[in-house]
């Protein structure tokens, strides 16, 4: 065990100070971590402003205003505020005070009840593109309501010989409007994470598959220096050598993911769950990662070919596990195909410790499914290594 | 022929070689790859203090015979025993007195040579204050010492190969093997190298030097095994190699004075083949220059010539590797 240590510490000395393992294992994926949740929290978070400008004050223009853009206020995605004139509106846009303004021009109520043409000006902010195309999309959806309730008005009219009243009309037309905007809770495993934890978590998985193939990989580094024929002349066994190079980068492995966990804490506010909980399941995805990594190593014969097929296959696993974007949402097959992968299981088990009543044991299964997977892995990946250390 | 050992500080003693203890001891080692028999019967034994040579050509099985002796290769037959405990490649805690140096480089290049030093060390179980005047004795010997803290890639070539040596040495084993290590290496290094290693032989160490270059297997050996195609072809000191093909030496004597009488008299000599002068040089064959030359230098003078130059011309391994195989040295590896 000692010989081991000295390996493994020997390995730490070398990659740390190459920084290549500072890179895989800690600016990267906290970089991608960083810049998802950023990225995401624009969409999650998503509020925009749109300032209105009636100009009409008919019963038609206040429907709009008052029911059809206040349900966007109801969802908690947009603030509408009021504007006198047009070129008012349009100068809160330029200002920057508002994303799109909504222009109703004079005689619009009338307009529809005449069955004229009309139209909602939306003006969008130059980097508002969002916030414009649901404007946009909200307007037309009101105007497409406006149409077939015009046809229905007009049809009533003809068979009745008079058509409703203004008030009449409005009505129908308000009734007929559905909620423009409905936020839907989708309740699944992975969505128990919040997506900046999900995302972090996702980059901390992805990229632990490149730092723990360091020590299998390296083994042919040792190879190519002839310092393994040397440690091998000398009073250390293949399996010992093996041994330090998986102690090495179990050691990295554990503290490049630790560190991300508390870095993504701190920093874009990560609730990764209750530490212990964490720290187990930490340990079995970094055991499953090493068991993974030995095994595509054994079966190349370079080093070269060892780094490029591990790093597809963590790629690889990496999108099937969801790193990238939670399997939840995606097809079923995408879904129950995941489950193979330890980056699935890994948040998975992270996701069973949130939510009310959620408690570290929820996450067992999935650290079992993890130990498994690095134990199987890592047997036969140690065994077919060993053998390959051997031969001369 | 007697060497000295130092193991006793106190006094110096006289030891024949023949009394020294077998350190290795290798008996009848094969090895195959594939269709290629690269060892074929190679056998061999090495004593305390003593510095064995494998003499041959690129391709004559020396690495192959090295990598099987250190437990590195599996062998198809035969058995290597160090200290009377036999070594192989699952014997781990035998291979403990055995200090390997490769061949091509085998040092960390990203570590400072006091790295890479402790790093085998602590691999060979050395520790502590041990452990630290070992680098700093190894780092001594191998004129490293202002560099201590440099790393290994920045050294030039010889110093990389002084420390693939050093490494070797720093558990003070008690079998070193050498596999060419002054291959690529520039004169001046090369002669530092050959230097620490006979300073390493005269310290007791028994040590294994494989080499196709027939002046350091001169230089450094004791006993030479000459190895072509897998076998060894013949063994013994360079003298004794040399009388196996039937050499003679030949001492060119500059001289004054009755060189004709002097002739007549050094032929006369048991030992001498022949004795001719021509132009103020007395040139004659003898067996052993080494034992003869006194005896030959009092003949000459006694027969009233005065000697004023002396140069013994002795037949080279060279010569007993193209008598014994029928190529030279030098190509036969090409």
């Amino acid at each position: 065990m000692r010989t081991a240590i000295l390996i493994a510490a020997k390995d730490l000395r070398q990659r740390f100070r190459d920084r290549s393992v500072i890179l895989f294992a800690v600016v990267a994926p906290l970089g991608l971590a960083v810049i998802f949740s950023q990225l995401l929290a624009g969409v999650t978070e998503f509020k925009a402003t749109y300032v209105v400008a009636d100009m009409d004050g008919g019963t038609l223009a206040q429907s709009f205003r008052n029911d059809v853009l206040e349900s966007l206020v109801d969802s908690g995605v947009a603030t509408i505020d009021d504007a006198a004139t047009p070129d008012a509106a349009m100068a809160s846009v330029e200002g920057g005070e508002a994303d799109a303004a909504l222009i109703l021009p004079v005689g619009f109520t009338t307009a529809i009840l005449s069955g004229q043409p009309t139209s909602i000006e939306v003006i969008g902010g130059q980097d508002a593109g969002l916030a414009t195309e649901i404007a946009r999309s909200v307007s037309t959806r009101f105007a497409d309501g406006i149409a077939s309730t015009q046809l229905a008005i007009l049809t009533v009219g003809d068979l009745q010989g008079a058509p409703p009243d203004e008030a009449g009309v409005a009505a129908i037309i308000a009734a007929a409007q559905v909620p423009s905007l409905q936020l839907v809770d989708i309740q699944t495993s992975f969505r128990q994470l919040s997506q900046t934890t999900y995302f972090s978590a996702g980059m901390a998985i992805l990229f632990l598959f490149f730092a723990a193939q360091v020590g299998a990989v390296s083994m042919f580094e040792e190879r190519r220096l002839g310092t393994l024929g040397r440690m091998l002349a000398g009073p250390i066994a293949p399996t010992t050598v093996l041994a330090g190079k998986t102690l090495g980068s179990l050691l990295i492995g554990i503290v490049a993911l630790t560190i991300l966990a508390v870095a993504t804490t701190v920093l874009i506010g990560a609730d990764w769950g209750p530490p212990a909980g964490v720290a187990a399941i930490i340990l079995a995805a970094v055991i499953a990662a090493i068991g993974i990594s030995t095994l595509v190593t054994s079966f190349m014969k370079t080093q070269d070919s060892a780094g490029a097929a591990n790093s597809a296959v963590a790629i690889t696993l990496g999108i099937l596990g969801g790193t990238f974007f939670p399997t939840s949402q995606a097809p079923e097959l995408m879904a129950q195909l995941s489950l193979v992968t330890p980056h699935a299981w890994f948040l998975r088990g992270l996701g069973e410790m949130h939510g009310a009543g959620a408690t570290v044991a929820a996450a067992l299964p999935s650290i079992a499914v993890l130990l498994a997977m690095g134990l199987v892995t890592g047997a036969i990946g140690f065994a077919r290594a060993r053998r390959m250390v051997t031969a001369r | 022929m007697s060497i000295e050992t130092e193991s006793d500080a106190a006094a110096t003693v006289a030891v024949q070689p023949g009394e020294r203890p077998v350190v290795l001891r290798a008996t009848e080692l094969h090895k195959r790859f594939g269709a290629l028999e690269a060892v074929r019967g190679v056998s061999f034994e090495i004593r305390e203090g003593e510095t064995y040579g494998l003499l041959g050509p690129n391709g004559a099985g020396k690495t192959t015979t090295i990598s099987m002796v250190c437990g590195l290769l599996a062998r198809d037959g035969g058995e290597v025993t160090i200290d009377g405990r036999p070594i192989d490649v699952g014997k781990v805690a035998a291979k403990a007195g055995i200090g390997y140096v490769p061949q091509e480089l085998a040092i960390y290049p990203d570590l400072s040579a006091k790295e890479n030093l402790e790093f085998f060390g602590r691999l060979y179980g050395l520790g502590g204050t041990r452990l630290k005047s070992r680098v700093a004795e190894v780092l001594e010997v191998i004129a490293l010492t202002e560099r201590a803290n440099d790393r290994a890639d920045k050294f030039s070539g010889g110093m990389q190969r002084r420390l693939n040596i050093g490494i070797g040495l720093l558990h003070q084993p008690r079998l070193l093997l050498l596999d060419e290590p002054t291959v690529g290496v520039d004169p001046q290094s090369r002669n530092a190298i050959l230097e620490s290693v006979a300073e390493l032989g005269r310290s007791g160490m028994a040590i294994l030097y494989t080499t196709h270059y027939m002046e350091e297997a001169e230089r450094l050996c004791d006993r030479v095994g000459i190895i072509d195609l897998g076998e060894i072809r013949a063994e013994g000191t360079r003298r004794e190699l040399v009388a196996m093909i039937g050499g003679e030496d030949q001492v060119r004597l500059t001289a004054t004075g009755d060189l004709a009488g002097a002739s007549a008299a050094t032929a006369a000599l048991e030992g001498v083949v022949g004795a001719a002068h021509k132009d103020g040089v007395l040139e004659v064959l003898v067996t052993d220059s080494r034992t003869l030359l006194p005896a030959l230098l009092a003949s000459v003078a006694a027969a009233g010539a005065t000697v004023k130059g002396v140069e013994v011309v002795e037949p080279d391994l060279e010569a007993v590797f193209l008598h014994l195989t029928g190529k030279a040295l030098r190509d036969a590896g090409a």
